[in-house]
């Protein structure tokens, strides 16, 4: 059948029409070979659009299509349709990208113009030798692998498998919680963190369609959206979680005592222990690192007091092989470290804390029990709250963290519910008060005493230059709503640090082949309308691993992931594009080169036959063979050395 | 008091290179805060910078403000948008002159003895730069400076006899380049 082409020049409003000429580029297509109709209109995807290509294919008798528009990225899909409906195979389509590639990067409407012809030009050749191709589908698997444990991943797992799907929930850390476990209040309701927190954990760690691994980590991911699979590495514990009742007995026993990570280095674990009290599982984990017996080779006081003799020091890593159909990544955030910025003097001035700090030590569970308290054991008579610390700043991250001006205030408020009398100092920029209830809550601290003043501190320093700052911490800053510079001495001093994306996102991203935007936190399908898909199929992310957020939206999203993750599973199956190589087996050596380049192990060598054949259900159609193979005996669908060459003629002609 | 704002200020000063980014201060106020002398100033830096903006030029020109800037450059260090503020100082009191606004204070006299003794011997001639200065502004505040000059002249730090570099035709060269080269 000979082809005859129908090509549709979009204006996408004035996004296109605005730059380039499009009925130039319509008249210009009806000169090409086999064109038999060329039209423009002022937005293609649009039903009466869509209506002219099936139109055309009935009336004209087109049997080719080329849609000049947007990105394939955008409305491949809704074009292939329209295809379809009008009694074309969806693959007979071909699309010219002239908005992202051309008219949106273009100033010149007269070199606009001609690149769009030219693209067209190429598509207008590329469909010309398209063939007929058939979208296969392959079988979701209801499992779903979970990577984290913080609210988003707790939240995430619960809501999957109230729906009766197993859940693979792997967290790093012994225990599930996260960074939602460490904090005191939340703002602006003050619920108790962990009050709210800690049934969803429980509720985690008895649910019979949730498989939990704590201290585990992914080790490598291969296959395909609804076709995982996953090697998980659970770390050796030396504490068979099988027999540990967490009685506690071997903490207190263990004579090593280590800074607890969990309460920011203010007070002491053991070497053997549990990050904190409600622990789920509750089962200890011996930290090699500082373990007497695993740094000298004798102590195993633990061992000898465990009634149950749950303490094993010859146990090993293992590696778990499941399958699962989706993955979700909540891998959240780390706290800005406030060290590289002298002029604040982290680490260099006592009385100079981090808000995580902070939060642990407000808390009553806390290294302090609660108490607010100088490095000399007294309470605070003033206090200083930085914002924007790490944040907001070009030197760090040039974003708002989102988060700090509402904790920061929830500081002030605890700050003076903790402490009688002490005067609230809060620094800011812009107060960002954005949720539901924050703006009252602004209010509410400022009703109660705290005063704000509006500019970012210049430095924190303990060099007096009057009597009254001797021994105190002076914050200089210019007051700008005053226009003054001020000295203001106080007693403590809290940097609200930023959320910035965990140290080994790259290799997470690697490890599960998403992509990472230029904070590195992950880059999401689209940042409107698809914020919890990632551009590879069947992975999903949620939480402050996409970028920093507050609890109530890392919850949202987190549903918002299972939501996704469940339709797939209750449909059962998921169509895959059509666009897979094959090999040419008259023309293929059997050299298998092949074999070890194709990165979805989809490829295979046959004995009997002397040739590699390609399972198709697992090739992505990512033409690495294709290229790679000495004897060009790898042809791609929809990718042909025919249609390449033909675009490429199009483009340069 | 009723000010004439002149709109086309800000562009005239973001148009000068090394201010470019004037547009972008979210007036965070960490150069007044930084600033090691903005307890003197009647507007701290970051004002100066909005007034620009808002179009005062002939409060910021006439400003006292703009002189006091010591190039200790602690505002540009910590500014979290790279706006360089001490640039932009700098870049205003050349405005300032070109366009003859009368400074309020002696520092534009010291400025132009200090480069004329630059000028001439390619180092700082001390003696005769402060003599230009006192001569021009008020000869006899330089009776209070007896006694320092009299220390070093007597520890031999201040020669009486200006010394010149070697090849000082291509500092004029550099001179001649930068006074008729515009503002870069």
């Amino acid at each position: 059948m000979e082809p005859r082409i129908g090509v549709y020049v979009c204006h996408c409003g004035s996004n296109i029409a605005g730059t380039v000429d499009v009925e130039k580029v319509a008249e210009f297509a009806r000169s090409l070979p086999s064109v038999v109709v060329s039209r423009d209109y002022k937005f293609m995807c649009s039903d009466p659009g869509q209506d002219l290509i099936k139109n055309d294919i009935k009336e004209l008798g087109v049997n080719r299509v080329v849609v000049a528009s947007c990105s394939p990225q955008m409305h491949e899909p809704t074009f292939r349709r329209a295809a379809q409906d009008g009694g074309l195979n969806p693959y007979y389509f071909e699309m010219a990208n002239i908005r992202e590639h051309c008219s949106w990067v273009t100033e010149s409407r007269k070199e606009a113009t001609e690149k769009a012809m030219a693209l067209v030009r190429a598509a207008v050749r590329r469909v010309y030798y398209h063939q007929p191709l058939e979208d296969k589908q392959v079988p979701v698997h209801p499992d779903t692998l979970i990577v984290g444990g913080g609210i988003a991943g707790i939240q995430a797992a619960l809501e999957i498998a109230n729906s009766g799907h197993k859940v693979y929930l792997v967290e790093k850390e012994p225990s599930i919680g996260g960074h939602m476990m460490q904090l005191d209040k939340t703002f602006p309701t003050l619920d108790c963190s962990a009050c709210i927190l800690t049934p969803k954990m429980s509720l985690v760690g008895a649910h019979p369609s949730i498989e939990l691994m704590t201290y585990s980590e992914v080790d490598y991911v291969s296959g395909y959206v609804g076709n995982f699979r996953v090697k998980i590495r659970k770390k050796a514990r030396y504490v068979d979680a099988a027999k540990c009742n967490g009685c506690g007995t071997c903490m207190t026993k263990c004579p090593v005592k280590v800074d607890s990570e969990f309460d920011e280095k203010l007070s002491k674990r053991k070497a053997i222990y549990t990050p904190f009290a409600q622990a789920v599982p509750n089962v200890t984990v011996i930290d090699k690192e500082h373990c007497t017996y695993f740094l000298k080779g004798k102590c195993r006081a633990c061992e000898k007091f465990c009634e149950r003799n749950a303490v094993d020091f010859q146990q090993e890593d293992e590696v778990l092989d499941i399958e699962v159909g989706n993955i979700i990544l909540t891998t959240g955030y780390q706290a800005f470290d406030p060290t590289p910025i002298k002029e604040y003097g982290y680490g260099r001035l006592d009385n100079v804390i981090t808000s995580l700090e902070f939060e642990r030590m407000v808390n009553s569970a806390g290294p302090t029990s609660g108490h607010v308290l100088l490095k000399n054991g007294q309470e605070p008579k003033s206090v200083a709250l930085i914002h924007c610390v790490g944040s907001r700043d070009e030197k760090y991250h040039a974003y708002c963290s989102r988060v700090c001006c509402m904790y920061a205030m929830k500081f002030a408020h605890l700050l003076k519910e903790h402490v009688q009398g002490t005067q609230v100092y809060e620094f800011y920029i812009d107060i960002r008060s954005f949720g539901k209830g924050y703006e009252e809550f602004y209010n509410r601290v400022q009703k109660e005493g705290t005063v704000f003043f509006r500019g970012r501190p210049g430095e924190v320093t303990d060099v007096a230059q009057t009597p009254a700052e001797k021994g105190k911490l002076i914050v200089q800053f210019e007051d700008t709503l005053v226009g003054k510079q001020r000295r203001l001495p106080v007693e403590m001093v809290v940097l609200c640090s930023g959320l910035e994306a965990n140290k080994d996102a790259q290799d997470i991203a690697h490890t599960f082949n998403i992509s990472l935007g230029k904070e590195r936190f992950f880059t999401e399908k689209h940042p409107k309308l698809d914020p919890v898909a990632t551009m590879t199929d069947g992975i999903f992310i949620a939480g402050c691993c996409q970028g920093p957020k507050d609890i109530p939206d890392t919850v949202a999203q987190a549903s918002a992931a299972a939501a996704r993750v469940l339709a797939l599973i209750i449909k059962g199956k998921v169509e895959i594009e059509a666009d897979t190589a094959f090999i040419d087996e008259e023309k293929c050596s059997g050299c298998r080169v092949c074999n070890l380049l194709c990165p979805y192990s989809a490829i295979s060598y046959i004995e009997k036959d002397k040739v590699s054949r390609i399972n198709e259900a697992l090739c992505k159609g990512c033409g690495t063979c294709v290229a790679g193979c000495p004897s060009s005996a790898i042809i791609h669908r929809h990718f042909t050395d025919e249609q390449i060459n033909a675009e490429l003629e199009g483009i340069l002609l | 008091m009723e000010t004439k704002l002149k709109p086309s200020f800000l562009d005239e000063v973001a148009s000068i290179p090394a201010c470019g980014k004037i547009n972008e201060c979210v007036q965070c106020g960490v150069c007044s805060g930084s600033c090691t002398t903005a307890a003197h100033w009647e507007h701290p830096p970051r004002k100066i910078i909005a007034m620009v903006r808002a179009g005062m030029k002939d409060e910021v020109l006439n400003s006292s403000s703009i002189w006091y800037c010591v190039s200790c450059y602690l505002c540009t260090a910590r500014c979290p948008r790279d706006i360089k503020p001490a640039n932009i100082m700098h870049a205003l009191e050349a405005i300032a002159l070109k366009e003859n606004y009368r400074p309020p204070t002696k520092t534009t006299t010291m400025y132009r003895s200090f480069a004329r003794s630059i000028e001439q011997n390619g180092r700082i001639y001390e003696f005769g730069f402060m003599l230009e200065y006192f001569l021009k502004t008020n000869p006899f505040a330089a009776l209070k400076m007896l006694p320092m000059a009299f220390s070093l002249l007597t520890h031999k730090r201040m020669p009486l006899l200006p010394k010149a570099v070697k090849g000082r035709h291509q500092l004029n060269q550099m001179f001649h380049n930068i006074t008729t080269g515009g503002s870069r």
